[in-house]
């Protein structure tokens, strides 16, 4: 046991460096005010009070907050009946569809970002087919439709492969049993396989919410200078105010409300999979 | 296929091979055959570069920025580059924090063709530091069959907030292009540090945000305008020189309440690697033919004179562009100062501005 804890060494050198270090920066930045250098650190609150204290700001949060949600719910809702399909099919389909599904994620985001600009552009695809027929042109770029769309579509990837992997994992007998036992296709998917796949979705959740809720380029590319989310103002701390005190502050606050719903998740998680096998 | 690859393979050994031997000439001349250009994208002639390392046998690496600010963020990571073709304000910058090398300008003898617009430039005068790449002004582009143009004339920026034209136009998404607008509207300096005055401007930006729906767009607005999705924007004029070449119907007008008098010149900053490279480069983009290529591909207005002269002149291919000449020498334009307090402070105002609604 001893010989393989000297093994780990390179890889906790490597997270001190790589993870703890930078995320001790933002703290470090968050919690000083501007003009600091090496030699005279001087802490304050007042990053924080600035972001709270403020209307603007406020409001910023919780439009990205209520966006990441509506992308997580709507990545569940999509992605739950497509895994729960490729689930059921033969060996080979089920590797043939989910080479389908991860094949975009192969391409960079910012390109494919860059591709539905233009199909959802005034004078896209969308709008030169419709116009074919008569109609449109519909404005669909730099609306919440489009920046919604976005995301569903950057992200929806990993909550299929997530509910897809539970899916798979589960053990059928418990499906057997439950119709040994007189249920009907609905009850034993109510009562069996949806609580066995939660972790699932929980872990789905984690990977579709984290990245909508802080996601910058994809509101930019597809929502305009107008669609401002907590993502771009952070953006501009850093890269255009150079307020690097502000930005680590706004960062932290956004971490410690990923942690914190992770936490919630994880709660979720422990409590519906623990019923679901008493129910089996 | 097996062929194929032989045949590519063997035609880059023999590219390699080709630019070997020139290599090593200009390495023994500069120090190094490698030049590092840290530029804006879509910022240089279509055949400059390929022109440039062909005849001083050299190899030019090109990053792009998008902002001044990002460029200034990479520099002080510690990148080094060999030129950098920031704007006005962040050279003043870049001066004052001991930045950039002083150029020799003995090696830049084509210093001599640049145009009169932009000698003698407050943030550096006498050149010691920087040698002007592209210039001009900030204006008005609207679409003259559906805006009125004594409309435009009459009202100047106060057009952006003539609900008549609501939904209508395209505002570039930059603090201080957006803050420049404003406080010309209400007849202040766009370097103003008064209190009152930026809260005006704010307010100004806010009524604009509120009533109007614009769009905040950067590069988008060449396109957009040249379809014509919109009817109004507000530009760099050699932007403008490009959607008033592709689009008959627009026009572009610079308000009389003044505008903003910008320029971007080469430098070369102090952890250059290649200085004497660089000299050369600056030199050569001072030439007829690299500035003439520069300025057809590009749209922005030459720094070169002669070539300035010929573009506008009445058999130049921008004869009729009223963009493409920028206006000089009026009162009420001005160059934009550095002042990093007062730009944190427009660029949280600008965002807060955008969030608002």
């Amino acid at each position: 046991m001893k010989q393989y804890r000297t093994m780990a060494l390179p890889y906790i050198v490597w997270m001190a460096g790589m993870i703890v270090a930078p995320m001790l920066l933002i703290v470090l930045y968050a919690f000083t005010d501007k003009g600091n250098d090496v030699a005279t650190i001087r802490f304050s609150l007042e990053n924080f009070a600035r972001f709270f204290s403020d209307q603007v700001f406020m409001s910023v949060l919780k439009r990205s907050l209520f966006i990441a949600v509506i992308t997580t719910a709507i990545c569940i809702l999509c992605g739950y009946p497509i895994a729960y399909v490729i689930a059921n099919r033969s060996e080979k389909s089920k590797l043939f569809w989910i080479l389908l599904i991860t094949l975009p994620t192969w391409i960079n985001m910012l390109v494919r970002t860059y591709a539905w600009m233009g199909i959802l552009q005034d004078e896209g695809i969308i709008n030169h087919l419709l116009s074919l027929v008569g109609l449109g042109p519909i404005t669909m770029i730099h609306t919440s439709f489009a920046v919604v769309l976005g995301m569903v579509y950057n992200f929806i990837p990993f909550m299929i492969l997530q509910i897809y992997t539970s899916l798979t994992k589960m053990d059928k007998s418990y499906l057997e049993a439950a119709s040994d036992l007189g249920a009907n296709r609905i009850q034993s998917f109510l009562r069996v396989t949806l609580p066995l796949s939660i972790p699932g979705v929980i872990s789905g959740i984690t990977l579709v919410f984290l990245p909508a809720v802080s996601s910058f380029f994809i509101p930019k590319l597809l929502g305009g200078g107008q669609y401002v989310l907590i993502g771009n103002v952070i953006e501009t701390e850093f890269l255009t105010s150079g307020d690097w005190n502000f930005g680590s502050a706004i960062s932290l606050v956004m971490a410690i409300i990923i942690l914190f719903s992770m936490y919630l998740t994880k709660k979720a998680d422990t409590d519906p999979a623990a019923n679901g096998k008493e129910n089996a | 296929m097996k062929k194929l690859i032989a045949l590519a393979l063997g035609t880059a050994v023999l590219l390699s091979g080709c630019g070997g031997s020139a290599d090593s000439d200009a390495a023994e001349k500069y120090g190094s055959a490698t030049l590092k250009l840290y530029n804006w994208g879509e910022y240089v002639g279509e055949n400059l570069i390929s022109d440039f390392e062909q005849e001083f046998g050299v190899k030019v690496i090109m990053e792009y920025f998008d902002s001044n600010e990002m460029m200034y963020t990479k520099l002080q990571a510690g990148d080094a580059y060999d030129v950098l073709i920031p704007s006005d304000y962040m050279i003043e910058r870049l001066i004052s924090e001991d930045m950039l090398q002083t150029l020799d300008l003995s090696n830049i003898p084509n210093i001599s063709n640049l145009a009169e617009g932009v000698k003698q430039l407050p943030y550096d005068p006498d050149n010691t530091y920087s040698v002007p790449y592209f210039w001009g002004n900030v204006g008005i582009v609207y679409n003259h069959n559906n805006v009125d143009p004594a409309d435009v004339e009459k009202q100047g920026y106060n057009l952006l907030l003539d609900t008549d034209y609501k939904g209508k136009l395209y505002v570039y998404d930059s603090e201080r292009d957006s803050f420049m607008m404003a406080l010309k509207a209400l007849g202040y300096s766009m370097n103003t540090q008064s209190e009152s005055e930026i809260e005006e401007a704010y307010n100004w930006l806010l009524q604009m945000n509120d009533t109007m729906d614009p769009a905040y767009v950067t590069d988008e607005v060449i396109d957009g305008m040249i379809n014509g999705n919109k009817d109004i924007a507000v530009v760099y004029s050699g932007d403008a020189t490009t959607i008033l070449a592709e689009n008959e119907d627009m026009s572009f007008f610079l308000p009389a309440e003044g505008t903003n008098l910008w320029s971007d010149a080469m430098v070369v900053p102090a952890n250059a690697e290649n200085p004497l490279l660089a000299h050369e480069f600056i030199n050569y983009v001072l030439t007829h033919d690299a500035s003439y290529d520069n300025s057809e591909t590009v749209g922005y207005s030459s720094s070169n004179q002669e070539v300035l002269d010929e573009m506008s002149g009445a058999d130049g291919i921008y004869a009729q562009n009223e963009a493409y000449l920028p206006r000089t020498e009026y009162a009420k334009d001005e160059v934009f100062e550095d002042n990093p307090v007062l730009k944190q402070k427009l660029a949280e105002l600008w965002i807060k501005v955008k969030a608002s609604h």
